[in-house]
């Protein structure tokens, strides 16, 4: 479960102060998909930052499985970042240069996972995004499609909890993005993972279960979850 | 995250920017160069002056003087006589010889195999007849010192038997060297000019052997004629007969058994109030000028490393700002600080790498080409390599720029750690 209390993030000093985040509360059950709606500049990408321990709000919580991520310390937070979570950004972010297998394995790496296990995950987590094909190509061969199908295998590579996607299929047409979102609701569904998605398109926040409506730092509505979420056991985690 | 899966990712990411990446490294390299080369001349260079001292020299060998006094405390007053043979020359400034109670103290001594007092004979001329009379220096023979013959040899030089250089050879008038061998030279010694009517002395000495001019032999008298130590003796008494100097000598050599045993034979003659140096002592300028030599080059190879230091750091920091979105992205997904800090140094010292190797390499492909050029340019012996590369200094000088490479890594290092990923990832 992930709490979010009275999140307070300002810019600037004194007359120039800008607040991006007003007191924002709301809470998300394990396993939810979950979408941050709001125009440019409403704060939702800072929602996330702070989310994600990216960024330290200058008041508030963010309680993840009882424990206060802005209370942690940086070394901490990396490693709840390198364990627990992970991204994909609207701009894919994909290392142009290197291999499918290189792009996905950096989660991996940076987790200190052994060679032998980073293979095994790496082939499974291509092949989740039908990239299997493309294990040894370079980046930079891929269609936009398929720089975001890789931007994902990476982003599940190390079995996150929560995933945050800034985005996803802003650069994407409409069918790839489709293509897209299946993908990352049917992971989350099948894993139990949380999915945060940040967003301005209504079609896409419409699909999740819960929706967060952002204006001017300060919450404008929460709907109530669409259905009941079920809560999976973690039993995948046992590694 | 594993260094080892860091300095992989720091490779790669030299590879991709292959042009950039040894560009940087070429200019490390040049210190690299400069650096292995004055290395490689300085162990050429030490090693060929060792040549000499041992083939001018022989190093069980310690050069015996007394010990003089000051001869500057002029204030103190007159000084005491006392009754060690003097060389007088102007301004009171005397000059202290050996005496035979010198030498027998020697003799005594543990670890000596014979002592030999320094016979300094400046014949009057040589000679032989029908032909004109030369100039010249007799010096004892020591079968100890490598010489090249051109006839005859130096295994038996006893008696009345004389080792003649090439040139001596010529101006006497033999055609060839091996026309010498057997014949007859005269010698001629002056009597000392305190004893009344003394008259010149003759040696008809029998030529034995016929030396090169050696390239090795610049420093020492193989322009000399070599006689036997007797003969050698029996000039040097005959010159010096009736004078103060009668049986007292400049200096002495004496032959330790054996080479360990040479620093502490010096030891004990200087602990008797005697001036000893081994053959190293007297050579051993020749090692200090190459050293400096050798310092000097190294200097200017430093400078070379010093300026490709401000490469590395720009293209270190070119680097960060190119990659600072990858940069952001590794930070969001967790990389810590320290590791972000490691892959930039680990990178650099990569380039130090690449630029040490690619500089010694160079170096020692250069040197061993030119180290025939050289011999031949300089007429050094058939088998003297002046450029001697010793594996150790590969490793040293490539060690050594990595590390430097890492220094110089460290601040674009510390700017990529210190990068804000939120930042970082709205570059686009």
């Amino acid at each position: 479960m992930i709490e979010v209390k009275s999140l307070t993030k300002t810019y600037g000093k004194k007359q120039h102060i800008f607040t991006a985040l007003d007191d924002v509360s709301f809470t998300i059950p394990d396993g939810a998909s979950v979408a941050i709606l709001g125009k440019s500049g409403s704060g939702k990408s800072t929602l996330m930052h702070a989310m994600s321990g990216l960024d330290r709000p200058q008041v508030g919580e963010v309680i993840i499985n009882g424990e206060d991520i802005l209370k942690l310390k940086t070394k901490e937070v990396d490693k709840f970042r390198a364990t627990k979570m992970s991204f994909i950004f609207q701009s894919f972010f994909v290392q142009a240069n290197e291999t499918c297998f290189d792009n996905v394995s950096l989660p991996l790496e940076i987790a200190g996972v052994s060679h032998a296990e980073r293979k095994k995950k790496v082939t499974a987590a291509l092949e989740a995004v039908e990239l299997g094909d493309k294990i040894k190509s370079k980046a930079k061969n891929l269609s936009g499609g398929q720089k975001q199908r890789l931007a994902v295998a990476r982003a599940i590579v190390n079995e996150p909890e929560v995933l945050f996607a800034d985005e996803p299929t802003g650069n994407l047409d409409s069918t790839t993005g489709d293509v897209i979102e299946d993908l990352l609701f049917g992971y989350a569904k099948r894993n139990g993972m949380t999915l945060i998605i940040v967003t301005h398109d209504a079609d896409l926040a419409a699909k999740c279960d819960i929706e967060v409506r952002i204006k001017d730092g300060k919450i404008e509505s929460i709907s109530e979850p669409r259905k009941k979420v079920v809560k999976k056991p973690m039993q995948r985690r046992v590694q | 995250m594993r260094v080892r899966d860091i300095t992989r990712r720091a490779g790669r990411s030299l590879k991709n920017a292959k042009a950039r990446t040894l560009l940087t490294s070429l200019a490390i390299g040049v210190g690299a160069f400069t650096i292995m080369l004055s290395l490689a001349a300085g162990t050429g260079g030490r090693e060929y002056a060792s040549d000499i001292v041992s083939s001018n020299t022989n190093v069980r060998e310690l050069y015996v003087q007394p010990k003089q006094d000051n001869q500057t405390g002029g204030s103190s007053g007159p000084r005491e006589y006392d009754d060690t043979p003097t060389v007088s020359f102007g301004g009171g400034f005397n000059f202290k010889l050996l005496k035979q109670a010198d030498i027998d103290t020697f003799e005594s001594l543990e670890n000596v195999t014979s002592v030999t007092p320094v016979y300094n004979v400046t014949p009057k001329y040589v000679t032989r007849e029908g032909e004109k009379k030369y100039q010249t220096s007799m010096e004892a023979f020591l079968g100890t010192l490598q010489q090249e013959y051109l006839a005859g040899n130096g295994d038996d030089v006893t008696g009345s038997k004389v080792i003649l250089p090439d040139s001596y050879r010529k101006a006497l008038g033999f055609d060839s060297p091996a026309a010498a061998i057997g014949a007859t030279v005269d010698v001629v010694i002056s009597a000392s000019v305190t004893t009344p009517g003394a008259e010149d002395r003759t040696f008809s000495l029998e030529v034995a052997g016929v030396t090169a001019k050696s390239d090795l032999a610049a420093l020492s008298g193989q322009s000399s004629l070599q006689a036997s130590n007797e003969v050698v003796k029996e000039m040097y008494q005959y010159a010096q007969q009736g004078t103060p100097i009668e049986n007292a000598y400049m200096a002495a050599t004496v032959l330790a058994s054996s080479e360990d045993a040479v620093e502490e034979l010096k030891k004990s003659i200087n602990d008797k109030g005697y001036d000893a140096q081994t053959a190293e002592d007297l050579m051993g300028f020749i090692f200090q000028f190459i050293n400096v030599l050798q310092g000097v080059l190294i200097g200017f190879g430093a400078l070379a490393v010093l300026t490709s230091i401000f490469g590395i750091i720009n293209t270190q920091y070119i680097s960060v700002l190119e990659r600072t979105q990858q940069i952001g992205l590794m930070k969001a997904l967790g990389m810590r600080r320290r590791d972000v800090g490691r892959l930039f140094k680990i990178e650099a010292a990569w380039i130090g790498f690449l630029g040490g190797a690619i500089g010694s390499g160079l170096a020692f492909a250069v040197g061993t080409a030119a180290n025939p050029w050289i011999r031949d340019i300089l007429t050094l012996g058939e088998k003297t390599n002046l450029l001697i590369f010793e594996p150790w200094t590969f490793a040293a000088v490539i060690i050594g720029l990595m590390i430097v490479s890492v220094g110089a890594g460290i601040l674009p290092a510390r700017k990529a750690a210190k990068l804000d990923p939120i930042e970082a990832l709205r570059t686009e």
